[in-house]
Order: C-alpha cells, then sequence, then structure tokens
C-alpha cells in the first residue's frame, strides 16, 4: 500500500486536516468549524480528509501524522506536534518557495513570520495584548454590519473613501461603528476604515520581523480580499496569493513536516 | 527535594512560618529586591517576600488598583485582602516601581473595607533610582528610619554586632545561591530550571539561619548528579518578576532547559554581596543600589546588557526569553532594547507579555515558546 503523511491544525475556530501522497502531492484536504471538543473537532476534520483518499480506511493507516495550533496536544493518533509558527512558515515556503514574510491572521492570533530560502523561521512576533484585529474581530464586526464576511469583504472594496476607525477594542470598535453608521456615513467606507484598521495593526507587527517580499497572508482572514488591498496599501508591497488555500497552509506545513519525518 | 523547601518555594504559608511566629516572633512582609533584608534580620525578625501566587483572581486588588496596572501588587493586594498574609506583624513598602508603590496606598484603602488587613507595622521606605553619593546618603537616612521604626513597633535593637552577624548569615545565602547558579550552567545540569527557582523561591519564604542548612544540604546531594539536561535548548529568562515555577514548568515542558536567570526572585536578589569587614547601612546602601539589575535604576542599561552577555556567555546560552507582566512598561520598553542588542550579536530571543504568574494564559505563552525553541532549533 502506498503510504500517506497527514498534517492537521486545530485552531481557535477552525479544524484543517491535510493529507500528502507519496510524492509529496496533496492528496486530500478538510476543513471544519471548531467544536467545544478539540478531539472531536480532529478525529471529525481527519476522517474527512481520509474519506477522499480510497486505500485509507482510517487515520491509524497514515504513516505519519503531525499535529499543529492551539489543540495540537489534543489531536488524536498524532505521532508528534510542532507549533503553528513553524508549521505556517514550511506549508508557505511547500506552496511557494519564494515567500519571505507570511502574515498569518487567525481567529485569535496574529502573526509576522520571517523565513528564509530553506522555510525555515528566521524571527516572529505576535499580538499580546489583546485579538482585536483578527477572525474574532472581523467576527464581531460583521454582526454590526448584519452581513456575511464574505459580504462585508465585498462591500469594503466598494468604499469610495476611507473612514477611519480608531478603536483599538473590539468591543469599543463595535460601538464606535454602529455611531459611524447612525452618523450616516455610507457603510463601504466605514468597513474599508475597519480593513485599514487591522491593517495598521498587522502593519506594525510585520515591521517587527522586517518586511520582505515576497508577502503572503495565512490563516482564516487571508479570505478577506478587502483586507488584502488595505495590507498592500500599508505595505506598499504586492501580496502573493498562494496557489494553495491559504487557510490550510498550517495543515499543510505540518503534513509536509510529517512527510519529511518519514 | 526536602518537603519544607517545596511548600515554602509554592505556598504563601510554610512550616517555617508556623514554627517562627510559635516562637513568638515578628514576621516583616516585603516587595522588593531594594530592601536590604540585612536590617530585618538584626532586629531579630523574619524579613519575608510577598507573593501573589495561589490567587484565582484579582477582584479585590482591581477595585483599588486601576485597570492599566501591573497583575503583580493586584495579586498581592488579593492575597492580603483574603487574609493570607494574616500571619505579618509588619510590612515594608517601597517605590520598587510605580505599580509597587501604589501597593502602600491601595492596602491601606483596602483596609478601610477589609478590617485587619493592613499589619500593625506598616512602613515607607524611599529607594533611589540613581546611584550617586547624595543618593546613598540619602538612602542611608531611609534605612536608618526603617531601623528606628522597627526598634520602636518590636523593641530589638539593630546593633553594630547584630547587623554584622545578619550580613554574614544573608551573604552566606548569596554564596549558596551562587554556587547553584553555577551548577545550572554546567553543560549537564543537574537540576532544571524549574528544580532550581523552587529552592531560590523557598529562601524569600524562609528565615535564612533555617534555610541556609537545607539549601546545603540540596546542592550536596545533587552536586554531581546526571540531571539528564545535556542536549537540551539552553535558556535565559528575563524580565518582569517570577515569583512561581509556571513560567520555568512552561518552558521545560517544551524540551529545554532554564540554565540562568536575571529576573526578580531569581539571580537579582543573590548578585553582589554586602562588604562583611565593619557593615553599616552605608555598606548596605552600596550594595543595594549598585548590584541591582533591575530597569528601575535610572540609565545602566549598557551595565544590565553586560551582565545579561556574560550571563548568557557563562551558562552558554541558545536563546532568552524575554517576557514581560502586561502594564511593566519597565521591562517591557528594556526587552525591546535586549531584543535588538541581543539578536545582533547573533543570540535569538523571545519577547513575550503575559499576565502575572498565576493569573497568565499557558496556552498562548507555550505556543510562543514552541515556536522559539523550533527556531532555535532549526537554526543550529
Amino acid at each position: 500500500m502506498a503510504r500517506y503523511f497527514a498534517g492537521c491544525d486545530l485552531g481557535s475556530t477552525t479544524g484543517k486536516a491535510v493529507i500528502l501522497d507519496e510524492a509529496g502531492d496533496i492528496a486530500a484536504s478538510a476543513l471544519i468549524r471548531a467544536k467545544i471538543d478539540p478531539v472531536e473537532t480532529g478525529r471529525e476534520v481527519l476522517d474527512l480528509a481520509v474519506k477522499q483518499v480510497p486505500e485509507l480506511s482510517g487515520i491509524e493507516d497514515v504513516a505519519y501524522l503531525v499535529g499543529t495550533g492551539y489543540g495540537r496536544n489534543e489531536v488524536p493518533f498524532a505521532n508528534e506536534n510542532i507549533s503553528e509558527i513553524t508549521c505556517h512558515a514550511v506549508g508557505a515556503h511547500f506552496a511557494d518557495p519564494g515567500i519571505r514574510t507570511i502574515l498569518d491572521i487567525g481567529g485569535q492570533d496574529i502573526k509576522a513570520i520571517a523565513v528564509n530560502e530553506d522555510g525555515s523561521v528566521l524571527e516572529f512576533a505576535m499580538n499580546d495584548k489583546c485579538a482585536a484585529g483578527t477572525g474574532r474581530f472581523f467576527e464581531a464586526v460583521v454582526r454590526t454590519f448584519d452581513v456575511s464576511l464574505d459580504e462585508f469583504s465585498e462591500l469594503s472594496l466598494k468604499a469610495k473613501r476611507v473612514v477611519p476607525v480608531t478603536s483599538q477594542c473590539t468591543v469599543f470598535a463595535e460601538s464606535e461603528l454602529v455611531s459611524l453608521l447612525y452618523k450616516r456615513n455610507p457603510p463601504a467606507d466605514i468597513a474599508a476604515g475597519v480593513q485599514m484598521s487591522v491593517a495598521k495593526r498587522v502593519f506594525t507587527l510585520a515591521r517587527r520581523v522586517g518586511v520582505r517580499p515576497k508577502i503572503t497572508v495565512t490563516g482564516g482572514c487571508s479570505r478577506n480580499k478587502g483586507l488584502i488591498k488595505a495590507l498592500e496599501k500599508t505595505l506598499r508591497e504586492e501580496v502573493t496569493i498562494l496557489p494553495l488555500d491559504p487557510q490550510l497552509m498550517g495543515a499543510v506545513g505540518a503534513a509536509v513536516m510529517a512527510f519529511r519525518k518519514a | 527535594m526536602n518537603d519544607i523547601l517545596v511548600t515554602a518555594a509554592t505556598r504563601v504559608g510554610n512550616p517555617a512560618v508556623d514554627e517562627w511566629k510559635a516562637e513568638g516572633k515578628g514576621i516583616i512582609g516585603h516587595v522588593c529586591s531594594h530592601v536590604p533584608e540585612e536590617i530585618i534580620t538584626a532586629a531579630g525578625l523574619f524579613p519575608y517576600r510577598l507573593r501573589g501566587i495561589e490567587t484565582q483572581s484579582t477582584s479585590i486588588g482591581d477595585t483599588y488598583f486601576g485597570p492599566f496596572i501591573c497583575s503583580c501588587p493586584k495579586a498581592i493586594l488579593e492575597n492580603a485582602g483574603r487574609g493570607k498574609y494574616s500571619f505579618l506583624d509588619g510590612a515594608i513598602m517601597v517605590q520598587a516601581c510605580d505599580s509597587m508603590r501604589r501597593l502602600d496606598e491601595c492596602w491601606r484603602k483596602a483596609g478601610e473595607d477589609y478590617p485587619g488587613i493592613v499589619p500593625p507595622f506598616f512602613h515607607y521606605m524611599g529607594v533611589p533610582h540613581k546611584v550617586t553619593d547624595y543618593a546613598i546618603d540619602w538612602f542611608v537616612e531611609e534605612l536608618e528610619k526603617f531601623a528606628a521604626a522597627l526598634e520602636a513597633q518590636f523593641g530589638g535593637k539593630v546593633t553594630s554586632e547584630a547587623l554584622a552577624e545578619a550580613v554574614s548569615l544573608h551573604n552566606e545565602t548569596r554564596r549558596l545561591l551562587i554556587r547553584l547558579e553555577e551548577m545550572r550552567a554546567m553543560d549537564n545540569p543537574p537540576l532544571s530550571g524549574e528544580e532550581a527557582m523552587t529552592l531560590i523561591l523557598a529562601g524569600t519564604a524562609m528565615p535564612k539561619s533555617v534555610y541556609n542548612p537545607l539549601l546545603a544540604e540540596e546542592l550536596d546531594a545533587v552536586s554531581g548528579r546526571d540531571g539528564g539536561h545535556g542536549g537540551k535548548i539552553r535558556i535565559l529568562l528575563a524580565g518582569s518578576v517570577v515569583d512561581d515555577l509556571a513560567m520555568f514548568r512552561t518552558i521545560e515542558a517544551e524540551g529545554a532547559v532554564v540554565v540562568a536567570d536575571t529576573v526578580c526572585f531569581g539571580s537579582r536578589d543573590y548578585d553582589g554581596l554586602v562588604e562583611e569587614e565593619n557593615p553599616s547601612f552605608k555598606s548596605l546602601a552600596r550594595r543595594y543600589l549598585n548590584e541591582q539589575f533591575c530597569p528601575r535604576m535610572f540609565g545602566y542599561y549598557q551595565k544590565r546588557l553586560d551582565v545579561l552577555k556574560k550571563k548568557i556567555a557563562d551558562a552558554n546560552v541558545d536563546g532568552v526569553i524575554l517576557q514581560n507582566i502586561r502594564f511593566c512598561d519597565l521591562h517591557g520598553s528594556e526587552n525591546g532594547l535586549f531584543e535588538r542588542d541581543l539578536e545582533a550579536m547573533g543570540i535569538p530571543c523571545l519577547r513575550v507579555e503575559r499576565e502575572y504568574g498565576p493569573l497568565g494564559d499557558e496556552g498562548r505563552v507555550r505556543m510562543r515558546v514552541s515556536a522559539f525553541l523550533e527556531r532555535i532549533a532549526q537554526a543550529a
């Protein structure tokens, strides 16, 4: 039987799994919303990936499994666990070896990671004070706008100008948005202001590790096109969109690490 | 390891406290490595360094301190408010840093709402931020006032003989802890950072006369032992006060060993001896102002960087973890400078902001530490 290698990334809001085949190509991937029990999230997302590979009857059949993310100690059947910083670096390098700066914007963390030519981590910086400017922040914001995350992203791209949003705290930012809406500012312009406020936060972290092209964005917030646009404006650099789903990058990196081990 | 040492390191109360109290003798709590404990010992009292360990919230602390204040003094006030420091006969407050200075007024104010939590003797002492001739003279005056206040309250006399005895007792503690530091710096240290910190912390919560022989015994017992730490990534821990084992445990659970530190409660308290020949308040003042590593002292960044570099070289350190408690401006800003200068020398650094010990968000810190260790391992 052919051998397979898996990575499972249990993040704060989603669980991701990726399986590589013997050639090191992606054979399967899955993503689900995180459940209360991380073990259950891990089992379910791995099962979903395993089902896509006819040769595998269960995750036990995988030659090597690496866990990563906040729940990395809880990944069922994992042979090893590795931090998501290393995994995002390895994953992004796998997807595009030219990447030197990774901005991982996930559910509760923002990470800026500098990587060298072989994909190893040179330096990283993370948000420490609070989770404002992460996926959780956007989830709170779209509630105020009563739209989906994708709709919010599209909305911000239609802005004619950017209404500044200055509150640093998620809760206060929400009330600032409400008062901006009451003042009859166009929702698109406020949405662009939200994107810019997050981009500035990410920029501060990125500056700490040094911004070297190519730059890419991973994590759930990479799907937010409005944010990518705001980031390009703040960084004054082009953001490279990876050829693989950037939200899976932690799991891809973990699977690559598994592939290297076995 | 001796149970008394483990209890003293991890609990607010311990058998040494109980025995001392049973003998009818007084205990004085303090909050800073700039308080010359020798004066308290010379007055026949037991200097006990206050901690916020065992707290699970800061509901009392938050009431009296503002929201933008380090959680360490809040946790100490929490313990006081919950009666955990009822064994204290006195406490001395100093302007260690601005947050710790505010413990003085917040504790007094909380005492109005929680009767009996302010010890009968409650003294405020100034500590200079610079080392100049006039600052040392002023500090000597503050020490004289403190000694006089202790004598008036407790009746003991701080004679030159008693002071000489106390200096030699406390220097003995420092010599033993320096021996421990040398053991930690070995290629295969006989003990983990957590074990070393347990030994160090115990000494802050026991009379030195009881602590010294127990520590000496422990050091003899582990000397030459194979601790099984050879080949691990060697970490130096720097930054804000660390008075519990959680941080060490988190770092070492990821497979590293903490071989050195520059933190308060750690090596900061035992670096540098007091002159033993005819010791005076002036010799105490000189040691407590000159031999300190705290960024509360203005204008000694270069000296502190040199101390850090020496410890990195002595212990063959692979990486430095620069942590600070939220709102600790002193360490927060200095950590940024250390990171800049050490990284430029090729020494990997990790900067982490965290809550004070027992209130810490372990998962978040663990992830950063683990990624940092992977970064060091990849570069090797």
